[in-house]
């Protein structure tokens, strides 16, 4: 059985090229997240179109209500100050839409499983650590960006380096959160890419050992996988609005997501 | 080194060790809910939202467990 587990091969940590055009190769997790790109914005094209006042087509209902639940939620991040919130509203509702639709499509059937010459054409796209990396570095490229407009480069600078500039404890301190801020890219990166690529290894090896009754035993792990989905999604949202709430207004809601300030208010 | 370290060997001590971490978290984290929600039931919803926050932070850890146990081979 140990030698049936070693034989069976899960894809592999890289995803595999496909073709090339020009100097730039095409890789499977990338056609599946130009088409989790174009499929996102076709739905809320259309959902755009079929708007109006009082809405009568069903998508965009759904989808009206959908951007009211995120923005509800991303105005409580950031304190009620629904000004700063629209400012960054479209990423954070990017980010946790094409995650979660990223995340999900690799539950589908004939991912991951159409090959041609043991090469699979279609990988999910938040199994791709490129990709992750990328979303990262969006996501705190913009924490950032804001960070330095709203204080200058003095506070931001300050906000590291804070108390008396001359004794060493500050720099110590200082240099270990500067440590850390570069540590949140990798953490950020990581988690996304390890929970979504773990789950789908997870979801081969189930097979292979089940044998014949892999459609009955994979069945709990597909439900384990969507809810791991939904809350890494949300996770990673609320993760980039609560680093642009702390840098931007620094210890006003100290905590993640600013709920447990009201939580405490109500007590 | 003449021998070579049997993978099943990695993967045991891995899964075994690296489980506990994660867990212990998590039923730390299901703890501290349940107390919150016994001192004020009114915003379970609210604490429920930032326990399963919390949960998705710890559950990082142990996808790192899961991705050195399926790509070890040997």
């Amino acid at each position: 059985m140990i030698a049936a587990l070693a034989a069976f091969t899960a894809e592999p940590l890289a995803p595999e090229k496909l073709f090339g055009i020009g100097p730039f190769t095409v890789t499977n997790s990338m056609l599946l997240g130009w088409i989790t790109a174009i499929s996102l914005i076709a739905l809320f094209g259309a959902a755009a179109k079929a708007s109006k006042v009082w809405p009568k087509s069903r998508l965009a209902f759904f989808v009206e209500s959908l951007i009211d639940l995120v923005y509800g939620m991303a105005t409580d991040t950031f304190g009620g100050d629904e000004k700063r919130a629209r400012r960054h509203f479209p990423l954070l509702i990017s980010l946790l839409l094409l995650i979660l639709l990223g995340n999900l499509s690799g539950l589908l059937p004939g991912i991951d499983t159409i090959s041609y010459h043991h090469v699979s054409l279609l990988r999910s796209w938040t199994t791709d650590l490129n990709t992750t990396l990328a979303l990262a570095i969006l996501s705190l490229a913009t924490v950032h960006y804001y960070a330095v407009k709203e204080v200058g480069l003095r506070g931001y600078a300050r906000h590291f380096f804070s108390g008396n500039l001359k004794s060493p404890l500050t720099w110590f301190i200082g240099l270990n959160e500067v440590f850390s801020e570069i540590l949140r890219l990798i953490t950020l990166s990581l988690r996304l890419f390890g929970v979504i690529y773990g789950g789908e290894a997870l979801l081969f090896a189930i097979a292979a050992l089940a044998g014949n009754f892999g459609w009955v035993a994979t069945l709990p792990v597909i439900l384990l996988e969507i809810f791991v989905s939904l809350i890494q999604a949300y996770l990673f949202m609320m993760l980039t609005a609560s680093y642009i709430v702390m840098s931007t207004s620094h210890g006003e809601s100290e905590h993640a997501g600013g709920q447990a300030a009201r939580v405490e208010g109500t007590s | 080194m003449s021998t070579q370290i049997d993978p099943s060997l990695i993967k045991g001590l891995t899964i075994g060790l690296g489980a506990i971490g994660p867990a212990v978290g998590v039923g730390l984290i299901g703890s501290a809910v349940v107390s919150a929600v016994g001192r004020n039931p009114e915003i379970q919803g609210k604490i429920m939202t930032m326990a399963l926050i919390m949960v998705g932070l710890v559950d990082a850890y142990f996808a790192f467990v899961l991705l050195i146990l399926f790509t070890t081979h040997g």
